[in-house]
């Protein structure tokens, strides 16, 4: 059986090398480096960029924890970016071994589709080869959405895309987009020394979160002196020469060296020839239309990932990538998707999965909240992370179906609780287990204590 | 611990000052010694607060605590010298006003004294 696979990021890439595995003849076909946007222009870059500023972070703390430093300390953003280079080429270069480890044929070019069984590929020298297969998987992901009003250039006028490769911090900058992507650059670039401003349609930052949590993040970014501006948008753009002016919805005017557009992603289908195939797409946002095994209306291929209507996140892919190559090599399962985790990296981190209250309250459903303020754990106060909590949620039956964490550690100590919520067990279950001393996943089972208002440590 | 005898308290550990049109407020000595060293403060927007609604919040290293006002005021200004300083509030609570406030005079008056405050402690 022979399994075509468009695009190696973290969907297509893991699909592969599963699928070879699994004793499929495996091609995988990418236009530019392994990895796809995760690990080139998003998730990885943009957490090796955090690592070196909480390095500075804890540099700038570093009296109060009776360190003396001596000297100047300041970012150096082209060596922050040498160090992201160095970490995403090695990464890259992994992948690389793994997939020529795993006989997987890679094919360096530009997929297109011409019929159900053959894939034309252009490659950088402009040459073509021709890959006739059983079966397509198409995971060509995303790319940043930049409507015409933004009047995206890459130069004053960026994306996420565009920031990761600077010579050096910039002065100032407009965000607009006050979700995952905008609050984490927003966050970093502050931390460099940018005037950060961010501009948020809705009424607040990560509006798909609780209240809660966005609360937490807009007083931490009030402490960083991130301005942030909600319930407005950008009417007009003005780019000039050495800066870009903005007019908001309010009519108020802004001006930065630079205007990042962060509100969202669109699928890349552009040019990939689905059309030949007749690829059917959703009514809204462009997104190829699936089955609930991942198939498209040809019944040999299949999409996954960002192409798709599921969350835009690089473990859904890879999730979902695994899911077709079973479903293509006979195991038949459907996706669930009740405990996708999500995280931002922000200082404090979040975390979620499941529903949030948000959500619950707009269904009309009851629920018990159990929450704890990470402060009242001893391993927070002698670390010095005290921000932030853990709320878990519950329905009539106990049953666990969401939590939220905002910390330090929130996107590590997520997983028990994604698997909670999958796995549908309820608080009682989840109690029977000894949680170790000292450390930050007490709180929740504090949290989980206090679904029950037994809570030991809360006020 | 000490509970100034021209400032009215309510029970909620808030002191209200006289300030000519308008009244200063912060919070008493019990509540900064029992909030423990205070890290940071969600000043109020200008506006109406109305009666058991939440006047600010403080976020200290033991908690982070909502403060209730028992009737309505409406917040003139905020002291955004805090934003740098909220430690002012543990080493000086009744130097270190939090917000400016309209208040009704007998709202104000129907207040606790000091002596009546300490008393509740």
């Amino acid at each position: 059986m022979k399994i075509t696979i468009i695009g190696a990021g973290p969907g297509g890439y893991e699909a592969a090398i599963y699928a070879a595995k699994k004793g499929a003849e495996v091609v995988l076909i990418e236009k530019d480096s392994f990895g796809g946007t995760c690990l080139n222009r998003g998730c990885i870059p943009t957490k090796a960029f955090l690592a070196s500023s909480s390095v500075l972070e804890m540099a700038h703390e570093a009296k109060s924890y009776g360190i003396k430093i001596d000297g100047t300390i300041e970012p150096e953003y082209s060596k922050i970016v040498d160090r992201k280079n160095k970490v995403v080429a090695g990464l890259v270069k992994g992948i690389g071994a793994l997939l020529t480890a795993n006989n997987v044929t890679q094919i360096k070019g530009f997929g297109k589709i011409v019929d159900k069984n053959t894939i034309e590929v252009t490659k950088d020298d402009g040459t073509i080869e021709t890959v006739t297969t059983d079966y397509i998987v198409l995971g060509m992901g995303s790319v940043p959405t930049t409507p015409g009003m933004f009047k995206y250039d890459g130069n004053r006028v960026i994306t996420s895309d565009e920031i990761l490769d600077m010579k050096e911090a910039p002065q100032s900058v407009i965000l607009v987009g006050g979700g995952v992507i905008g609050t984490e650059i927003g966050q970093f670039l502050a931390a460099m020394g940018t005037k950060v401003t961010i501009v948020e349609m809705m009424d607040r930052l990560l509006p798909t979160m609780d209240e809660d949590v966005s609360k937490q993040l807009a007083r931490q970014f009030k402490k960083d002196k991130i301005n942030v501006i909600t319930s407005n948008g950008i009417a007009e753009v003005l780019p000039s020469s050495g800066s870009v002016e903005v007019v908001l919805q309010s009519g108020d005017k802004l001006s930065a060296d630079y205007l990042l557009v962060a509100i969202g992603r669109m699928p890349f289908t552009k040019d990939c020839g689905l059309e030949n195939v007749g690829i059917e797409f959703t009514e809204w946002g462009g997104r190829v239309k699936v089955n609930e095994y991942l198939q498209t209306n040809v019944d040999n291929i299949y999409a996954i990932g960002d192409l798709i209507d599921t969350a835009m996140l690089a473990h859904v892919a890879t999730y979902e990538g695994i899911c077709a190559i079973d479903n293509i090599m006979g195991k038949q399962w459907s996706p669930k998707y009740h405990a996708v985790p999500g995280c931002v990296y922000t200082t404090p981190a979040i975390a979620s999965v499941g529903a949030t209250e948000l959500e619950l309250q707009k269904e009309g459903k009851t629920y018990n909240t159990g929450t704890f303020d990470f402060r009242g754990l001893g391993k927070a106060q002698a670390s010095g992370h005290i921000a932030g909590f853990v709320k878990v949620i519950a329905d009539e039956n106990d049953v666990l179906i969401g939590a939220s964490i905002v910390g330090d550690t929130a996107t590590d100590m997520l997983q028990v609780l994604t698997l909670a919520v999958q796995l549908g067990l309820t608080s009682e279950q989840m109690l029977q287990s000894i949680f170790p001393h000292p450390t930050m996943c007490e709180a929740i089972l504090e949290a989980l204590h206090d679904l029950h208002g037994l809570s030991i440590h809360k006020l | 611990m000490s509970y100034p005898s021209d400032l009215r308290y309510t029970k909620d550990h808030i002191w209200f000052k006289e300030n000519g049109e308008t009244f200063l407020i912060g919070v008493t000595d019990y509540a900064q010694d029992q909030l423990g060293e205070v890290l940071y403060v969600d000043l109020p927007a200008a506006g109406t607060v109305d009666a058991e609604g939440t006047i600010f919040e403080i976020e200290s290293s033991k908690s982070a605590t909502v403060m209730q006002i028992p009737f309505a005021v409406e917040v003139v200004a905020a002291n955004e010298e805090l934003d740098d300083d909220p430690e002012n509030i543990n080493n000086a609570p009744y130097d270190t006003w939090i917000a400016e406030v309209k208040a009704d005079e007998a709202d104000v008056a129907g207040l606790l004294s000091a002596a009546d405050y300490e008393a509740t402690l």
